[in-house]
């Protein structure tokens, strides 16, 4: 136990293991598959008219949207390079399906059905389409364990998208409201702001949705805020997610990479900048 | 073995029937019930079941790799489980002798703390290794007394196939 806490030396066992024990896993998920199945397939007629109606109206909406954002990103790519601005990084989405929610009274995670042979990364957020669902923390060959927002210290960097002050959500375990912490009594915030990713972790893709203000109590005399928010996706709802395949690639990560574009020689202990909108 | 319900003589028992038992139990801890704190864990029903019945079968070692593929499922640190079913396999192999000669029911309450330390171990374990007591996961002390609830079902489903009689009168079959 402890040499897993400390060392992750065990990782080997846990693959075979679950390699062993993953076809069992699919087996026993056929019961309810089949059940979800039927109840789906015996959807009345009214229901599925009432639906395609619902998603004509959003289709059209996006396709509108999507017109207008490919304007926008290429506006916003020039201005950012007349203004010599970094270059938002553009990336890659894998849809997946949630398999399951293991029995766990600590951790709130799921596991999902891709892994290391489709790309996904350690670190990897998860979303769906309206905001962020956890991130990637344990990677398999063919599926990954994702802990979610709700995981107890779970945290977030996140940007109040009315005025863009920085701020960090954590995780607070089961069913409990997100929080916002470290934010002074006196920090701009309404009940009903919505947070978005600030994406300088570099692990989420900045302006995705997390969680919205509900709770804001202020305490004056220890000149701190408890800010409870939840969180924007419906984190325990449905079987279907998107991972978003980001990799921002900072300077520190990979030093061969970055070589050609400045002038810089390869010193020891200095530190490499990289060549301004690279990618 | 002498059956102390009905005071007869049980058949032997086939080994078969307890692997398959176990890998059926294994099955029903595998369904995607969902993360709750009182769904019974089946495996560790069965694990002390054969424990106190068949303890030459069912040993710590078996526990022990049961228990590990529980923490893979359940995405717990290694071992947790392992640790948790071998210690909870140990105390109910010695306690086995003065169990079986009790009434179902109060075998069922005697087990309780057994199922009480397996469902809390998690909790206990994270407590000593981080300093932080979460309260709302004790509700696992209501899995514990499904399981204990569960305990006279399993008994009578498990001991069934030994206590079919050793002749039977096809003319006759009562």
């Amino acid at each position: 136990m402890l040499i897993d806490f400390r060392f992750k030396a065990l990782d080997p066992i846990r693959t075979y293991v679950n390699w062993i024990l993953r076809p069992l896993e699919y087996v026993m998920m056929m019961p309810r598959n089949a059940l979800e199945a039927t109840s789906e397939y015996f959807t009345t007629r009214s229901t599925l008219d009432q639906e395609n109606q619902i998603m004509k109206v959003r289709q059209a909406e996006l396709s509108l949207l999507a017109n207008q954002s490919e304007f926008l990103m290429v506006e916003n790519q020039n201005l950012r390079e007349l203004m010599a601005l970094q270059k938002q990084v553009p990336f890659k989405t894998l849809p997946v399906e949630i398999l399951f929610n293991p029995p766990n009274p600590i951790s709130q995670r799921i596991v999902i059905n891709r892994g290391s042979n489709d790309g996904l990364k350690l670190g990897n957020p998860i979303a769906n389409d309206s905001g962020i669902l956890g991130q990637v923390v344990r990677l398999y060959e063919r599926s990954a364990e994702v802990s979610l927002l709700e995981d107890r210290d779970f945290a977030v960097p996140v940007q109040v998208a009315r005025n863009g002050l920085r701020a960090a959500v954590f995780g607070t375990g089961r069913g409990n409201p997100l929080e916002l912490r470290y934010l002074p009594v006196a920090s701009d915030l309404e009940v009903g702001d919505i947070l978005l990713t600030s994406g300088i972790d570099g692990v989420y893709p900045p302006g995705f949705a997390v969680a919205v203000i509900s709770k804001i109590e202020r305490n004056v005399d220890k000149n701190s805020s408890n800010v409870f928010c939840v969180p924007v996706a419906a984190v325990n709802r449905y079987r279907q997610a998107l991972a978003l395949l980001y990799d921002p690639q900072f300077d520190a990560k990979a030093p061969t990479n970055n070589k050609s574009a400045t002038g810089v020689t390869n010193t020891p202990g200095r530190r490499q900048t990289r060549a301004r909108g690279m990618q | 073995m002498i059956d102390f319900q009905s005071g007869y003589i049980l058949r032997p028992v086939n080994p078969v029937f307890i692997y398959f038992s176990l890998f059926c139990a294994l099955l029903l801890n595998l369904l995607p019930i969902g993360n709750y704190g009182w769904v019974p864990d089946w495996l560790i029903l069965c694990i002390v079941f054969w424990n106190i019945h068949q303890h030459r079968y069912v040993s710590v070692i078996t526990a022990f790799i049961l228990g590990l593929m529980m923490d893979v499922h359940n995405s717990d640190l290694l071992g947790l489980h392992a640790f948790s079913y071998s210690l909870v396999a140990y105390v109910a192999i010695s306690w086995h002798r003065r169990i079986v000669a009790l009434t179902v029911l109060s075998q069922a309450l005697h087990l309780l703390p057994i199922f009480l330390l397996v469902s809390l171990f998690p909790v206990l374990a994270h407590w000593l290794l981080s300093g932080e007591l979460y309260w709302w996961a004790l509700t696992g002390a209501i899995q514990a007394l499904i399981e204990a609830m569960l305990w006279p079902i399993a008994t009578r489903i498990l001991l069934a196939p030994q206590r079919r009689p050793i002749d039977v009168d096809h003319n006759r079959p009562l």
